[in-house]
């Protein structure tokens, strides 16, 4: 199956149904993208196909057949996403684990709501688990990565 | 604002260890960018080497050792930067090094809130003692006083007449002084300029949001092997017979073999089962669902938690073991104008860290190596080594980053598997243990389950005049002996015996509760479930007499006093393996906290609010947290703001510490809103985050209000001390909110949400 | 005999049935029940007599067409051969997606959608959280999550939970509600189309809706055939 993964066409000659993620992790050695819970339940294996946010765990290959994927090493050519910049400027990761699949997602959010609302990030973000717990911390590198103001202070 | 190139350029050179950048890797080596460093074969000829933690080379380039295990806590952007302040180093120049597993580092066991409280002093005598050689030598060549001298940005300088040496000028010179064993002259605190930095960056940011950092799984070598093992679903259970052909028809398996058995006392050893091992993981999972296999589930097959908790309510009401008598609170109670009484039950919960838990290890020629994310290399070492039948010697376990451990990552069982495995069927080919989430969570080392009874007599002025404390939890000591099955003293120090109370009678006793199933610790312990219902009592007793909560705490905690043994009527105090004297239990720094605490959320002026409150000592530091609650049409209450103030007395790298305020208070609300794993017929229920449900960003306010007091005081912990008070905080919120009183985690269950 | 009040009991009983089914405490004998009742809400008496011999039904079987033919007289006919179909749509793993507002239900207790999920403008979710986040163009048996082509949530305008047979019928021939079909279309729907085909081959341990697709296609067809009439609302 040819797929491109950042930019660079591979070929992967590998079970079809194997999911995204194990594709990515043990075949092609890119390990940015986490295995959290393998079920869709916590987000930390999200990348983006053509643009769109889907769980590596349990996506399977074939669906990227012919189509872009795009996972955390990808994003940004060095590192300075938005989001990527915000993150690193307000210390959100604690042990850093979920983060990929928390930028990955909200960089999807970011792409289709460039200056997203305290409900925005609400619905798009609730389907990533950070145990740490980092989520202020998230809200508000979301909203520095766009721009908007962080009135934290919304009920 | 959009943070510009320029200031996120210099956000990376601050701090940023030098090693961040990829580089090419070994063949022997694993294959994947890594965030933190392989420990270096060489770090050159020569240098200074003042201290195991600490090597400048003759380059000036400065090592320093991180040998606690990075699980979030931050302690890899910390413990170097207090040890670098000291030396007066400049971050740039500075490589982190993260530690195996070796006695020399002295502790490496990463629990208990430990990292800073119990060597504070030690890492800044060993960043002094290097300073001050490299001061010596400078001295001499400049042929002045050394006291007349400083360090600052790696330069040695002469404060009367500002000239400097670059530490390269100096270091071959110092590195033949002997190294001071006294006389060690500590920086003024104030000069200590970037642990104090409240904006001090992550020495790992950069890695974590590019997905470069190295956690266990990310260890990758050419060769590889991924093995998949089934567990035997209750804890004591075997394999009866097993059929792997199947298994072995999966594309991509390997070899299927049964593991060692184990026997009670648990202890950290592996599980049991049958492992798939195999080229990749895929495979290797498709493999272990092909397996057939009959288990003999053994004795721990008859254990229900509903049945238990019964069964542990019972051993609260009946007569325990006393460890806390003061006065006389029988006669008390039947003085008492009014009676207070309460039982709570929290469950087993399980750690849930985001990686579950993963090893890599290789047996090559005698040796064995593990990368594995463990919170407790050394015990490692020492396991593996015992397994395998080699010396520790001929045992390296490197630690990758931690995706989380709160616990679960200090036992060795995960870890000896993969080095099992590595020897059986590895033949020279490094294999990796993979850990499911499901087998995380339905084959853990839960936090003790646990039933409290709790009484209180009041006299006429709502004055507390008896306080009787009786708790059933399953202790950890089962884990190590089998006989174990009731709490001991040493347990019962974790908020119970270290209490400050102000009323005159006092009575604690622990009763049985024997095990079945493995228990370990979680993040706080057994504070957890102490805090739960202390912090939830002294609110009903607040409602039963009539007051303000604030006002029930402090009379019920008492005057600002040190209580000294007598007063708190024990006989010892294990105090977190800190002295009475260092670490005294402080009911003013209590008070302190729960006064802050209610302050900033404006408590005195809450009409109208549906304000919860609850205070705790746990590690020898202090914690308050106010939650506010609003009514939600859907899932009945909805956590609109939350505030937490503590008192960790003297802290390194300030934003790490309202990190942890802002983590612990989340999962002191995912513990209590979700928390609990519970058993039928011995196999534990859940099976991953669909059910064992942990707080998500909607389960929490758009941001905490974290308060810490700027304090002289010794070190105290951070990492554990932000949850306990959180969940009686909750169910106040929700009682204040509702006027029901929830007794029982998980509070989600009794509102149906 | 039924009058207006017993046609009102049977309303709220049989809300409250909806409610039990979706629960799965309901007995066959219940099922029957509600055949009866909703057949006879026309408030014909003769009906009545004649739907007393209808079939039970098993707990996960539908009724073939030809066991309705007892039922001789046409619009009860329809009306009862509806309520055999509204099993299958009132059934959890139907409605589901067919929420009232604005997140599905999962499970037999049709509990909120976990992790939370929201419909999105376009009824497939918002960015970062899209129903295609997770779901796969097939059930996944190893990962549990269930899926099927085109997974998305029916629009609100075909909401069906906490909705009475009577208005899900009025609601599902309705060419502004049921995405511009016609009747015949609408047979063509439920018969052969692949995301309510799902109904029946849900994947992991979860129960299928009631009999088979090409059953609630027959069935769907026979309605229409007699005139694609509805039980009444009882007041």
């Amino acid at each position: 199956m040819k797929i491109k993964i950042n930019g660079v066409d591979k070929t992967l000659d590998v079970d079809p149904e194997m999911p995204l993620l194990w594709a990515l992790r043990d075949v092609l050695g890119l390990t940015g993208t986490k295995y959290g819970c393998g079920e869709a339940l916590c987000g930390a294996c999200t990348v983006h196909l053509d643009g769109h946010a889907v769980r590596a765990c349990v996506t399977p290959v074939r669906r990227a057949e012919g189509r872009a994927v795009t996972t955390i090493e990808g994003l940004s050519p060095d590192g300075n996403h938005p989001l990527q910049q915000a993150w690193v400027e307000l210390r959100v990761p604690q042990c850093g684990y979920c983060q990929a699949g928390q930028i990955m997602t909200a960089a999807a959010l970011l792409a289709a709501k460039p200056k997203p609302t305290d409900a925005d990030i609400d619905q798009s973000m609730a389907g990533n688990i950070c145990r740490c717990g980092t989520y202020t911390r998230i809200r508000a590198a979301i909203k520095k990565a766009a721009g908007t103001p962080d009135d934290a202070g919304s009920k | 604002m959009k943070a510009t190139r320029r200031a996120f350029v210099a956000g990376l050179g601050a701090g940023l260890c030098v090693g961040a950048m990829p580089r090419a890797s070994r063949a022997d080596e694993p294959s994947s960018r890594a965030g933190n460093v392989a420990p270096p074969r060489d770090t050159g000829k020569g240098g200074l080497s003042p201290h195991v933690l600490i090597h400048i080379a003759l380059d000036g380039t400065t090592t320093i050792v991180c040998h606690r295990s990075e699980m979030g806590q931050g302690v890899r952007s910390s413990l170097p930067v207090l040890i670098g302040d000291e030396i007066g180093v400049d971050p740039a120049r500075v490589i982190v090094r993260q530690a195996e597993g070796d006695k020399k580092y002295g502790d490496q066991d990463t629990d208990g809130s430990s990292s800073i409280r119990k060597q504070y002093d030690g890492y800044r005598e060993a960043g002094a003692a290097a300073r001050m050689m490299l001061i010596a030598a400078a001295a001499t060549r400049w042929k002045v006083k050394p006291d007349s001298c400083t360090t600052e940005n790696h330069f040695v300088i002469h404060k009367p007449t500002n000239r400097s040496l670059a530490f390269a000028d100096v270091v071959e010179a110092a590195s033949k002084l002997p190294v001071p064993k006294k006389n060690i002259v500590l920086r003024p605190i104030a000069e200590l300029k970037r642990v104090a930095d409240p904006n001090l960056p992550l020495i790992d940011g950069v890695a974590f949001v590019t997905g470069t950092a190295q956690f266990g799984a990310d260890v990758r070598f050419p060769d590889m092997l991924v093995a998949v093992i089934a567990r035997p679903p209750v804890v004591g259970g075997h394999v009866a017979k097993y059929d792997a052909t199947r298994a072995l028809a999966v594309p991509g398996v390997k070899k299927v073999i049964e593991m060692p058995v184990p026997k009670p006392p648990w202890l950290f050893q592996p599980w049991g089962g049958i492992a798939v091992v195999a080229e990749n993981t895929w495979a290797a999972l498709k493999g272990r669902a092909a397996l057939d296999i009959t288990w003999e589930h053994g004795a721990n097959a008859s254990y229900n938690s509903d049945a238990y908790r019964e069964q542990l309510l019972d051993s609260v009401r009946a007569p325990g073991t006393t460890h806390r008598d003061l006065g006389n609170i029988d006669t008390a109670f039947t003085k008492a104008a009014k009676t207070v009484e309460a039982e709570y039950v929290v469950p087993h919960l399980a750690q849930m860290p985001m990686e579950p838990p993963v090893a890599v290890a290789r047996f090559t020629n005698g040796r064995a190596e593990v990368w594995a994310p463990t919170q407790n290399p050394q015990a490692n070492r020492t396991d593996v080594a015992k397994l395998l039948g080699l010396a520790e010697e001929k045992v390296t376990i490197n630690v990758t980053l931690l995706g989380g451990g709160f616990g679960r990552k200090s036992k060795s069982d995960f870890v000896v598997e993969a080095a099992y495995l590595a020897k059986h069927v590895g033949d020279g080919r490094p294999v990796r243990v993979q850990w499911l989430r499901e087998d995380d969570i339905k084959q853990g080392y839960y936090n003790a389950v646990s039933a409290q009874r709790l009484r209180a007599a009041l006299d006429d002025n709502g004055n507390v005049t008896a306080w009787h404390h009786k708790t059933a939890f399953t202790p950890i000591g089962g884990t190590f002996d089998a006989k174990i099955d009731t709490p001991a003293a040493g347990d019962l120090q974790q908020g119970v015996t270290d209490v400050a109370l102000a009323a005159p009678n006092v009575r604690a006793e622990s009763c049985k509760a024997p095990l079945h199933t493995r228990i370990g610790w979680y993040r706080s312990v057994y504070n957890i479930f102490h805090a739960f219902a202390i912090g939830s009592f002294i609110d009903e007793i607040a409602h039963a007499r009539g007051a303000d909560p604030r006002d029930a705490w402090l009379d019920v905690i008492g005057p600002a006093r040190k209580l000294s043994l007598a007063e708190l009527g024990i006989p010892k105090l294990p105090n977190y393996d800190e002295t009475l004297d260092k670490h005294p239990v402080d009911a003013g720094r209590l008070r302190n906290v729960i006064k802050r605490v209610t302050d900033i959320a404006n408590w005195s002026n809450r009409q109208g609010r549906a304000l919860g409150l609850a205070a705790h000592r746990s590690f020898v530091s202090y914690t308050a947290v106010v939650i506010s609650v609003v009514p939600d049409p859907v899932r009945v209450f909805r956590i609109d703001d939350a505030w937490i103030s503590m008192d960790s007395g003297t802290v390194v790298n300030k934003d790490r510490v309202h990190a942890q305020m802002e983590g612990g208070l989340i999962m002191g609300i995912s513990n209590a809103l979700y928390g609990g794993v519970t058993m039928t017929n011995g196999v534990t229920d859940q099976t991953n985050y669909r059910d064992a449900r942990v707080a998500r960003m909607r389960d929490i306010p758009h941001r905490i209000h974290t308060d810490l007091v700027a304090s002289t005081e010794p070190p105290s912990g951070v990492g554990e001390p932000p949850v306990p008070p959180v969940g009686a905080a909750l169910a106040n919120a929700i009682f204040a909110l509702t006027g029901k009183r929830l007794r029982e985690i998980p509070l989600a269950k009794a509102l149906k949400i | 005999m039924l009058d207006n009040a017993a046609a009102a009991r049977d309303e709220i009983w049989a809300r409250r049935f909806l409610a039990a089914l979706a629960e799965n405490r309901v007995s066959r004998m219940r099922r029957l029940l509600l055949v009866l009742i909703v057949a006879s809400c026309g408030g014909k008496q003769s009906s009545f007599t004649e739907t007393a011999t209808l079939r039970r039904a098993g707990p996960n079987e539908l009724l073939p067409v030809t066991d309705f033919e007892v039922i001789r007289d046409r619009a009860p006919r329809s009306r009862a051969l509806f309520g055999e179909v509204a099993r299958v749509l009132v059934h959890p793993r139907c409605s589901n997606c067919h929420p009232s507002g604005d997140t599905p239900h999962q499970r037999m207790t049709m509990e909120l959608h976990d992790p939370s999920v929201v419909r999105g403008p376009q009824d497939n979710g918002v960015a970062g959280m899209e129903c295609t986040t997770c779901h796969q163009d097939r059930n996944q048996e190893l990962t549990r999550v269930p899926g099927a082509p085109k997974w998305h949530l029916a629009p609100i305008e075909m909401a069906w939970v906490g909705k009475s047979v009577s208005y899900i019928c009025k609601q599902i021939k309705d060419p502004k509600r049921n995405g511009g079909k016609t009747l015949a279309q609408l047979v063509e729907h439920n018969g052969h189309d692949e995301l309510v085909a799902w109904g029946w081959a849900p994947g992991a341990d979860r129960e299928p809706a009631p009999g088979t697709q090409p059953q609630l296609g027959a069935l769907t067809a026979a309605w229409v055939e007699t005139g694609a009439e509805c039980p009444e609302e009882s007041r």
